[in-house]
């Protein structure tokens, strides 16, 4: 939270690392990015795919998995060492490099995004001043792994999806920065702590009940618009054409198995539970909530926005690729362009 | 004559009287050509030159109305090789014609009837395939079910049945191993679309070719799922042996309609009384079957234009379920259920009736709600419309030429339902309609399904009162059938019934022996197949899917 030290210096003044110069500053921030990275997969890899199981199955009226240990909690297990333990086949005309880096970049873009983001207790690897754009920076790099996986798998399906995904991402990359700029001017700062710490101030007092300022209630219009850019930016019904099982097999992913595919799986959870910890941070007042720890309502919020998600998926057709760039240039844009306009008009007249 | 010549008025179609057709004012009609007339079971036939059947049946398409070639059947005798050109109107299916052509033995050459019904293309192809005609003028006289590399056609005389033909990926044309790129300068990219791949309802292989994401060509390739179930039902006897077969057909399960489609052609020939009372129970779970298959159609529809992990796939298998559970009390069978018998059914209604009646009509009361569902979830959202509405069209001039029937003629706004146009079983006796939509799209052939189901909850409902009010001693499910049927050398039948897919037609020939001579199915997912060229090129790849996935295709019923 605001005031709080980030991460490392915590570590740094409890293990007494000053001493060490700049290798203990370092050792401290390898010590905070590990237990972020230990706390952003266990959401995603551990957690994520059987609850994805679970909720789908809820949703379609399923029962899922049932059999290895309490709730299916064993096949967790189960599906690592059966995923990890496959063949790994690649295909002759793959072109090496770029074959092999792709799961990586799409894996890792995703994991740096998490360095920024406040997730409350202090749990923060770092608090620059351009947060947000740091953010947004490092999650298009995705992009480029899918363009990478499309192009170097030598096949036509992952070349069509790899190109769905450039112009899908593209289209939706502006929306989703251009409404978060519309939270920027409302903060007045692109630091991550800080576009958190002004959620905290009370809006409107309901008897007993004290309404934040959440940008979310404060601006719905522009959540609302978050929520359907992220929706495409992560690849999800309605917009999941990038993989469109149906129709191009799995687009980019077509022909990567074993550790390789596990890697874009976890890739493509990591993302969508940045974009939850985007939604978090920059709309529903990042880990601020009563009672419980900051951490645990930070980690409520992003399941909320991995459930809408996982709804999505069960309820909505996908749309048509052209449809998909036509809604993105023609709506979202465009609505984007006013909220930010109007936000920066209103903030103008009245002076938040 | 050109293919987009408005038909003429019903009034001046030559033949067609009050009672039933003229034949002699047909033979008539196109007299020069015409070098015999024989008697079928089902229809009179004329016997016609081998290098006039386009004159001829453009004469009798033009001017005598018969505007629906249902089927080719192809065969050999000891003498000669025969075509038979089925022809209906789709405004009255009883007014039938049929034409034959026979050609000689050592040089099979007919002329193609492909350019007067575009349908005729894939039936030539197939007769060429299976039987060994050759058709003059038609485009694209390739083998169709069979291997580019297939020695000999395995339905001829002359060909060794126990020689067997092992055709491995290397020999075969492999159609995955070329690329068939157009050149370093060409914009368009060739993709093979199956035979393994998620949207193509089975074994499809799809050949296409793309221009941006966008179909410049289309081709679909079939015959992985060929199992020549027309010589199976060839080698079986007529009484007890080809009746499971049918199932294999569409087995999504339309089994007892298909089976329907057998016991029709099967009874016309040998003459055989079904009882009313067994009408009725063939009639109750044929229509149970359409609302299986259907709410099959429904959820995988979903699963092309949702994607995996959706909801209306499982909500359709869902409610999908209470009707196989259904299916089982009354068959024993969930999936082949063999249940009909030449003269009637195998079992009356499981005892206690009362309690299965009652578990019909309770599935029945439920189903209203999960249609509703169904249109909430589906038809109303708007995505979905963006993603139907007006995107694989089907002019109902083009459905009618490709030989198309069932919701995919229906969603094209052609009125036409064997089971209220060529009445059989005892659906004439019933309160129902027959569903049309005209938007000729993919949202109209989905919409037609879903309304089909209704109306077949409401034949179901009659059929249950029926059966709960039928004097006890009169409840005969089959009438005397002679152990062994031999029906008399040389009769001819093609009946067809109103399968789930549309229009299955059996054609038949006895030779005097308790096995039929000729046995050949008209399979309706074969002809409605033939139209997704029209439908989908021009248009982006995932309306192809989706104009496929709304044809409601079944690969079984497709390469039988």
């Amino acid at each position: 939270m605001a005031g709080s030290a980030p991460l490392p210096e915590t570590f740094s003044d409890l293990l007494g690392l000053e001493q060490f110069g700049i290798a203990g500053e370092f050792l401290a921030s390898l010590l905070a990015a590990a237990l972020v990275g230990t706390f952003v997969l266990l959401n995603t890899a551990v957690a994520g795919p059987w609850a994805k199981r679970k909720i789908t199955a809820s949703f379609t009226d399923r029962i899922s998995v049932n059999r290895v240990g309490p709730w299916g909690l064993g096949t967790i297990i189960v599906d690592s060492v059966r995923l990890l333990s496959k063949e790994l086949i690649i295909p002759e005309d793959a072109d090496r490099p770029a074959y092999d880096l792709a799961p990586l970049v799409l894996a890792g873009s995703a994991l740096l995004g998490f360095a920024v983001i406040p997730m409350g207790n202090g749990i923060q690897v770092a608090d620059p001043e351009v947060g947000l754009a740091y953010v947004f920076a490092v999650a298009s790099i995705a992009s480029l792994g899918l363009v990478m996986a499309g192009y170097s798998s030598s096949n036509k399906y992952s070349f069509l999806g790899g190109l769905r995904a450039v112009a899908q991402n593209l289209a939706y990359e502006i929306p989703l920065v251009l409404t978060g700029a519309s939270v920027v001017i409302f903060a007045g700062t692109l630091q991550m702590s800080e576009i958190v710490a002004v959620q905290q101030q009370t809006l409107i007092e309901l008897g007993p009940v004290a309404i934040p300022a959440w940008f979310g209630i404060l601006n719905p219009f522009a959540f609302a618009l978050f929520m359907i850019a992220n929706l495409a930016e992560v690849g999800r019904n309605p917009f999941d054409i990038p993989e469109a099982p149906t129709e191009i097999v799995a687009g980019y992913q077509t022909e990567y198995s074993s550790v390789y595919f596990v890697l874009f799986y976890l890739g493509e959870f990591i993302h969508i539970f940045l974009g939850g910890a985007l939604v978090a941070t920059l709309f529903l007042g990042g880990p601020a909530g009563p009672v419980l720890p900051g951490i645990v309502w930070f980690t409520a919020k992003i399941w909320a926005v991995f459930l809408f998600t996982q709804w999505a998926r069960s309820a909505l057709p996908r749309v048509r690729i052209d449809q998909l760039i036509e809604i993105g240039w023609k709506g979202l844009l465009v609505l984007s362009f006013a909220n930010l306009i109007l936000t920066a008009v209103i903030v103008g007249v009245v002076g938040v | 004559m050109s293919l987009e010549e408005p038909e003429p008025p019903t009034t001046s179609e030559v033949g067609a009287t009050e009672d039933g057709l003229d034949y002699d004012a047909l033979e008539e009609l196109v007299s020069e050509h015409v070098i015999d007339r024989e008697s079928h079971v089902n229809a009179e036939a004329l016997v016609i030159r081998p290098d006039a059947v386009q004159d001829t049946l453009s004469a009798l398409k033009a001017e005598a109305g018969f505007d629906h070639c249902s089927a080719v059947t192809a065969q050999e005798y000891e003498d000669r090789y025969e075509s038979i050109y089925h022809l209906k109107k789709f405004d009255d299916p009883t007014q039938q014609l049929s034409v034959v052509v026979p050609t000689n033995k050592d040089q099979p050459v007919s002329e193609s009837a492909e350019p007067v019904f575009r349908t005729a293309d894939w039936h030539e192809r197939e007769a060429y395939d299976l039987v060994g005609i050759d058709y003059n003028d038609h485009p694209d006289l390739r083998r169709i079910l069979l291997p580019e590399t297939w020695q000999g056609h395995p339905m001829g005389k002359d060909y060794n049945q126990n020689q067997p033909q092992v055709v491995p990926l290397r020999e075969h044309v492999n159609p995955l191993a070329e690329d068939h790129s157009a050149g370093e300068d060409s914009d368009t990219m060739f993709v093979n679309i199956g035979p393994h791949h998620p949207a193509t309802h089975g074994v499809l292989h799809v050949k296409t070719v793309l221009d941006g994401e966008q179909i410049a060509d289309i081709d679909p390739d079939i015959g992985y799922l060929h199992r020549n179930e027309e010589q199976m039902c060839e080698q079986s006897t007529y009484r007890h042996q080809i009746m499971p077969y049918p199932d294999r057909w569409d087995y999504t399960p339309g089994g007892i309609l298909n089976e329907w489609a057998y016991a029709r052609a099967a009874e016309s020939m040998a003459d055989i009384e079904v009882p009313e009372y067994a009408q009725v129970l063939r009639t109750m779970s044929a229509e149970l079957t359409r609302i299986a298959a259907h709410m099959l159609a429904l959820g995988t529809f979903g699963l092309d234009v949702y994607g995996d992990f959706n909801a209306i796939f499982m909500y359709a298998v869902r409610d999908r379920e209470a009707v196989q559970n259904l299916l089982e009390d009354l068959t024993g069978q969930r999936l082949m259920f063999n249940y009909l018998r030449l003269g009637g059914v195998a079992w009356d209604l499981p005892e206690p009736r009362e309690e299965f009646l009652d578990d019909v009509r309770e599935f029945l009361d439920g189903l209203p709600e999960y249609i509703e569902e169904y249109h909430n979830l589906i038809t109303e959202n708007e995505i979905f419309q963006l993603r139907c509405i007006d995107t694989g069209v089907l002019p109902p001039e083009v459905a009618k030429n490709y030989g198309a029937t069932g919701p995919v003629l229906r969603g094209s706004g052609v009125d036409y339902d064997l089971r209220r146009d060529d009445p059989y079983g005892y659906y004439d006796e019933l309160d129902w309609d027959v569903v049309t939509e005209d938007g000729c799209d993919n949202y109209s052939r989905v919409l037609v399904r879903m309304r089909e189901v209704e109306e077949s909850a409401k034949i179901i409902r009659q059929c249950a009162d029926l059966l709960e009010d039928w004097p006890e001693d009169d409840r005969e499910i089959q009438s005397n059938v002679p152990r062994t049927l031999q029906p008399d050398a040389g009769k001819e039948v093609y009946e067809a019934v109103e399968g789930a897919k549309g229009e299955l037609g059996i054609y038949m020939r006895s030779d005097g022996t308790d096995k039929p001579a000729r046995f050949k199915i008209r399979s309706p997912c074969f002809s409605n197949l033939q139209t997704l060229p029209e439908m989908s090129e021009g248009e982006y790849i995932p309306d192809m899917v989706a104009s496929l996935g709304s044809l409601d295709i079944v690969l079984g019923e497709v390469d039988r």
